[in-house]
């Protein structure tokens, strides 16, 4: 093997959480040193026990997140004298203002150039470069949409259903769908007041709503000097509110001839933007098995270890070796798929009120592990699952020889998941992975909301030995003289060991 | 006390009126079908309350105690009950026949978040399904809407203000 020698020796991690973990990780495999950004908000994380450098940045008390704050993380970068930035995915991991301001400092930005980050970034660009470079897309509005009358009007004009989407979007916000012409005026509205929030621009577009479909991706990588291959595609069609739960590589839905179609296609909408590093396709697929691009994802995503697993490749390490201006080594006739992944997002949601957050201290935790598991996480017991940031506990990633199997050692290993303190989304993917249709692979985007009729699962006795432990309390509370104790706060009466696991909370 | 001594049963009433009986004093042992089997509460360091039943751990918790109400977290899934003696059964079934069937919807808040918009106003007709407050809350708005075809009642939510988990938004009257 060649040696080659590594001009980025030090990496400012410019996230948090499992990713910022994940990254680091890498990073020690290679020599590389790391320097991670300590928040007020979680002075205690977990993810900065991985880091060789610790930055403190506990005193600031911008409104604005550090992981925002271009200035200050260019300032953190050097000086602690980092030669380049990770962002991770979210926060600054597509924003090209911030890929510039590095390279105009002399940071390497580890992810694709500004230019390419601008273009895919604004989906009405990135539309039109979709169209030029022949990607089949559905139809939809040229350019974006100013008002209500336009959106009503176009709406007309391509058809009943449409969805409404955030020019700089991504990750479902801003997003609306609608079916009537009266629900436009509302829902054009409230897309376009979402999209300015989260996104600082109003700008919306429209598309005609494709019914129905899978949601596929393919997964690519580029280097800096023209060449791009992809690794396959993820099956992410089980989501709520396009936020999606459960991804597996590869999808049950595609045949080699397919996945070698749109794989093609994957690599020219990347090749429109010189794109390096790696990068996520988004299709539609539609019960015909006609494919629609959707946008590009210019970053590392949450659900990459899927494709990990099966071929094999660190995706952060190739990021790091583009970055570091390597030529990429894997040819496409190289990546070969090997078994099967899932991946479930385990997150601190109640799926019980329509997976509303649920964030909390995590009391006690205990996860599986053996040579079917992956667990990618930033939280351990005692960690606090905080309202400012995502939901995310942990990422428990599964395979098996083949989806059969896979699925499987998901169900085994879902039972061996032990999470206490906040409620979380484990119930849901007990009942998925015991769904007929989903063990058919024979669902789609709609699935959660057409296809189940509760969002849990529970054994027969389960609901009888919880009424027990309730019947239990009340006698302890009631029945026994002895144990009674008085808790002064609301008088309320409690048993010893609840009354201790309340102190236990202080 | 000597009241309580002459209880012989308990039920635990699940939220959608699913009754189980247990005779009191209470065992650590619940039959299915001929066999009898030991259910065991325990508690260690590593992971916390659990209920031991047949070889498998299940994670437990008291969300939320209060009377004779009880929120219970086991195996992830909450489950809410009262538990009733005989006495108190009898009473809740003779008030409920009495009271008859409720004619308001109480709209509350599913989750801590911001005010983004009221969509309704005192006297505006509802119709299930249709968005009555727009709540933002880990910065995505949600739609809370109603359950109920009916008349808004009273509206306690407004806009650019932050409210908890179960605070009151809307009252509607049922048609």
């Amino acid at each position: 093997m060649i040696k080659t020698t590594m001009k980025i020796t030090k990496i400012l991690i410019a996230n948090r959480g499992e990713i910022a973990v994940r990254i680091m990780k890498t990073a020690r495999l290679m020599k590389i040193r790391t320097v991670a950004v300590q928040t007020a908000v979680e002075p205690g994380a977990m993810y900065l026990s991985f880091a060789d450098e610790i930055y403190d940045n506990t005193e600031d008390n911008s409104e604005i997140s550090v992981f925002l704050n271009i200035e200050k993380l260019i300032a953190i970068a050097l000086e602690t004298k980092s030669n380049a930035v990770h962002p991770g995915y979210g926060f600054l991991a597509e924003n090209a203002y911030f890929a510039q301001k590095c390279i105009e400092n002399g940071i390497i930005f580890i992810g694709p150039g500004p230019d390419a980050l601008y273009k895919m970034g604004n989906k009405t660009i990135a539309r039109e470069l979709a169209l030029k470079s022949k990607i089949p897309m559905a139809s939809g509005s040229q350019g974006n949409i100013s008002n209500e009358e336009e959106a009503a009007e176009v709406a007309d004009k391509i058809g009943y259903p449409v969805i409404i989407k955030a020019a700089s979007g991504g990750g479902g916000r801003g997003m609306r769908i609608v079916r009537k012409p009266e629900e436009m005026e509302r829902n054009f509205l409230t897309a376009s007041k979402e999209a300015e929030k989260a996104f600082n621009d109003p700008s919306v577009f429209i598309e005609k709503y494709i019914e129905n479909p899978k949601h596929i991706e393919f997964q690519i990588l580029g280097d800096t000097n023209g060449n791009i291959i992809h690794l396959g595609e993820r099956e992410c069609s089980i989501q709520r509110k396009h936020q999606k739960l459960l991804e597996e590589a590869p999808s049950c839905a595609l045949n080699n001839n397919l996945r070698k179609k749109m794989g093609a296609m994957a690599v020219q909408i990347a090749k429109a933007v010189n794109y390096y590093s790696a990068g996520t396709v988004e299709f539609l697929l539609d019960s015909d098995m006609n494919f629609y691009f959707m946008e590009m994802n210019t970053r590392i995503q949450v659900e990459h270890p899927v494709t990990e697993m099966i071929t094999g490749i660190d995706l952060i390490e190739q990021q790091i070796r583009i970055a570091n201006g390597e030529e990429l080594k894997i040819k496409q006739e190289d990546v070969k798929l090997n078994g099967w992944a899932i991946e479930c997002r385990i997150n601190a949601e109640n799926v019980q009120a329509g997976f509303a957050p649920d964030p909390g201290k995590i009391e006690n935790l205990s996860l599986p592990s053996g040579p079917e598991i992956r667990i990618d996480t930033g939280v351990q017991a005692g960690s606090t699952i905080v309202p400012s940031y995502d939901s995310m506990i942990a990422k428990l990633i599964v395979t098996g020889k083949d989806r059969k199997e896979a699925i499987k050692n998901c169900k085994l290993a879902l039972d061996k998941v032990w999470i206490k303190g906040t409620k979380t989304t484990l119930p849901f993917f007990r009942l998925l992975v015991r769904n007929q249709k989903f063990q058919d692979g024979n669902f789609t985007t709609s699935f959660i909301e057409k296809d189940l009729e509760k969002y849990y699962y529970n054994s027969e006795y389960e609901q009888m030995l919880a009424a027990w432990l309730a019947t239990k309390l009340f006698v302890e509370e009631n029945l026994e003289e002895d144990s009674i104790q008085i808790d002064f706060e609301d008088g309320k009466v409690m048993s010893p060991w609840l009354l201790n696991k309340r102190v236990n909370q202080f | 006390m000597n009241d309580k001594l002459r209880i012989k049963k308990l039920y635990a009433l699940s939220s959608e009126n699913r009754k189980f009986s247990f005779s009191i004093p209470l065992k650590n042992k619940i039959k299915i079908g001929k066999r009898n089997y030991m259910v065991q509460l325990r508690s260690d360091e590593k992971l916390g309350t659990y209920i031991l039943w047949k070889n498998r751990k299940y994670p437990v918790e008291i969300v939320r105690s209060r009377q004779n109400k009880y929120e219970i977290l086991f195996n992830d899934i909450s489950y809410t009950f009262t538990v009733e003696t005989p006495f108190s059964l009898q009473r809740m079934k003779v008030l409920s026949s009495k009271r008859g069937k409720t004619d308001q919807e109480t709209i509350k808040a599913p989750m801590p978040g911001k005010i983004i918009d009221v969509l309704v106003r005192e006297g505006s007709p509802v119709l299930r399904g249709e968005p009555v407050v727009i709540l933002e809350a880990m910065k995505m708005q949600n739609e809370i809407q109603s359950s109920v075809n009916g008349t808004v009642k009273s509206v306690t939510a407004r806009p650019n203000t932050n409210v908890m988990k179960d605070d009151v938004l809307v009252e509607i009257k049922i048609d």
